[in-house]
């Protein structure tokens, strides 16, 4: 976003014309750059592109039932298989999960990252450090801990009998603390990007609009929105598409009963074998991410104020 | 802090702060507790510590993840360097298909990417195992790592390296001593994310272990799924101060590291989470 153009365009009028007598000298330095480029395309090509192909082309595979053998018959049966009514739940929930969670991360994150860029630039610092740290400490325990918190008897359930509630909470291993967990491990991936498009608001701005007599809720909705979109949709895209198939969380905060789309596919692949359904599944999820990715992309120009 | 002009946000963020540290708190608490099943305190102990240390399923699994961590951190720097070299004389076109692959690693969710590579390790008949892993972390170590690479890069000043040159340094002298030691803090930086990145990783070594030994992430999964046990706050607390104390030199080194000619602008790890 806020790469260096200028320098580039620099650079590449600099560089002295192909003339003849140096081509041999460029043709070296292309080979050279190629060999600079091969560690990069080897990772990319051979463990991203190619098994992410080969799961494409066997989602339309199927599986013979004496052998166990994968044949191709260009079936688009996997695709229909979601529909079977016991898929269909799990879907849903993934869907339903993982938009409510990325939006309940949007709106607390925007309210959070709000607050930080308002603040000294001390006091920035070290809430920053605040929402940082955690996020740095071990996924799964801090995903576990949530077992511990939410349990009946745990310590949130005391504090709701406290307050007075009849019974337990009865949140764990269901779909509430699968969002919880959710939205406890994302939202520092949604807090930051949008921190750093606030951080970048001139505070002239704010001077400029209240002379020009705009009230807080209007320069709020004026400038301060319109800075946040480009930080707001990075945020959306880097914790809603893991979110849509994430694996551990529902593994610990599902208890093996409430699971997601992440814990299908991992099935099919890890126990019962079915590499098409598997690979239709993971081909879906894709799709999901490109779809958002294209429709959030077009969103981004519009309103980025450049 | 300034609270009083934004009631609203103020107490949102009070809350979150709250959320965020309330679950290390519990850890931190509970691996001392007395009390095994964890719904109030019943007495200070460090039990937990020593049956936690003296596990022989927690020791492999630190030494399997340590290798894991340490070697993909390596793979992940050697591809992050060369590309962050390359991309700096790449065509604006060939740049922008190189950062959408960088990116495209980063957000596949990891279950995608993992269950892809281990169907193409089954049907090319790679053995399961530590290598497995490795390539695997690699693939979206390395594009944390470039991330960080590529943003240092990105103010490195070509003057600086021409001036070098101009002074009569040999071409590998001027790398040394000009372009490597002008990336050396992001250098460090991504090769201690990498490393913490893989040393917390479950989803693709659980799908990538095989026969293998089992990672101590993976490890921790298991004891959770089977034996809830206090024993999980001890290595949990300890993990996490593990972790936190590399990710924070990280940052130190990254912050710290002086600016470079063109940009003036500073390192900041904040460079990932900017948006494209």
């Amino acid at each position: 976003m806020d790469r260096d153009q200028g320098g580039v365009a620099i650079e590449r009028v600099a560089a002295p014309p192909p003339a003849a007598p140096r081509r041999r000298r460029i043709d070296t330095g292309r080979f050279a750059r190629l060999a600079l480029l091969a560690p990069t395309l080897a990772i990319t090509l051979v463990c991203f592109i190619v098994p992410l192909g080969l799961i494409a082309l066997y989602s339309f595979g199927s599986v013979n039932q004496v052998d166990f053998n994968v044949y191709f018959g260009w079936t688009t049966g996997n695709y229909r298989a979601f529909t079977s009514s016991l898929y269909l739940n799990t879907l849903a929930r993934s869907v339903i999960l993982s938009v409510s969670t990325t939006l309940a991360c949007a709106v607390i994150g925007f309210t959070f990252a709000y607050f930080i860029s308002r603040q000294s630039p001390r006091a920035q610092r070290l809430l920053l450090v605040a929402v940082i740290v955690p996020f740095w400490t071990s996924f799964i325990v801090r995903t576990y801990s949530w077992v511990d918190l939410l349990q009946n008897l745990g310590p949130i359930d005391r504090f709701a009998r406290a307050l007075g509630m009849n019974g337990h909470i009865d949140i764990l291993y269901t779909q509430w603390s699968i969002g919880i967990g959710i939205l406890y491990s994302y939202l520092p991936l949604m807090i930051l990007p949008i921190y750093v498009s606030l951080e970048r608001i001139d505070p002239a701005l704010f001077d400029a609009a209240e002379d020009l007599g705009a009230t807080p809720w209007r320069q709020f909705r004026r400038v301060v929105l319109p800075m946040a979109v480009p930080g707001l949709i990075a945020g959306i895209i880097i914790v809603g598409v893991p979110a849509l198939g994430e694996y551990v969380i529902p593994e610990i905060l599902g208890g093996g009963k409430t699971l997601m789309a992440g814990n299908i596919l991992a099935d099919q692949f890890l126990q019962t074998g079915n590499y098409p359904f598997g690979s239709a599944l993971a081909v879906s999820i894709m799709a999901v991410l490109m779809v958002l990715l294209f429709t959030l992309r077009r969103a981004q120009p519009a309103a980025d104020p450049q | 802090m300034n609270v009083r002009r934004h009631p609203f946000a103020a107490s949102v963020s009070l809350l979150v702060l709250l959320f965020l540290w309330l679950p290390l708190i519990v850890v931190a608490v509970n691996s001392f507790n007395q009390q095994t099943i964890m719904a109030g305190w019943g007495g200070f102990t460090t039990h937990w510590y020593g049956l936690a240390l003296h596990d022989q399923n927690v020791r492999t699994g630190l030494e399997t993840t340590l290798y894991i961590a340490v070697a993909s951190a390596l793979l992940s720097l050697a591809i992050a360097v060369s590309g962050a070299l390359w991309w700096r004389r790449a065509s604006p076109k060939a740049r922008a298909v190189y950062d959408g692959l960088i990116y495209a690693r980063i957000i596949l969710p990891e279950v995608v990417s993992a269950t892809a590579l281990f169907f193409l390790f089954l049907k090319i008949h790679f053995t399961l195992g530590l290598t497995a892993i490795v390539i695997g972390h690699t693939v979206w170590n390395s594009a944390y790592a470039a991330i960080i690479v590529q943003a240092r890069m990105a103010g490195l000043d070509p003057a600086l390296e021409e001036a070098a040159a101009d002074l009569g340094a040999t071409p590998w002298r001027t790398f040394r001593r000009v372009t490597f030691a002008a990336l050396l803090p992001a250098i460090i930086a991504a090769g201690l994310l990498a490393f913490t990145f893989s040393f917390d990783d479950v989803v693709t070594s659980v799908f990538l272990q095989g026969a293998s030994n089992t990672p101590l992430p993976v490890v921790i999964l298991g004891m959770i799924r089977f034996r809830i046990t206090p024993e999980i706050n001890a290595i949990g607390l300890l993990v996490m101060l593990f972790t936190v104390t590399l990710m924070s030199i990280a940052v130190l080194i990254y912050a710290t590291a002086g600016s470079l000619g063109r940009s003036g602008r500073r390192g900041n790890m904040l460079d990932i989470y900017r948006g494209r």
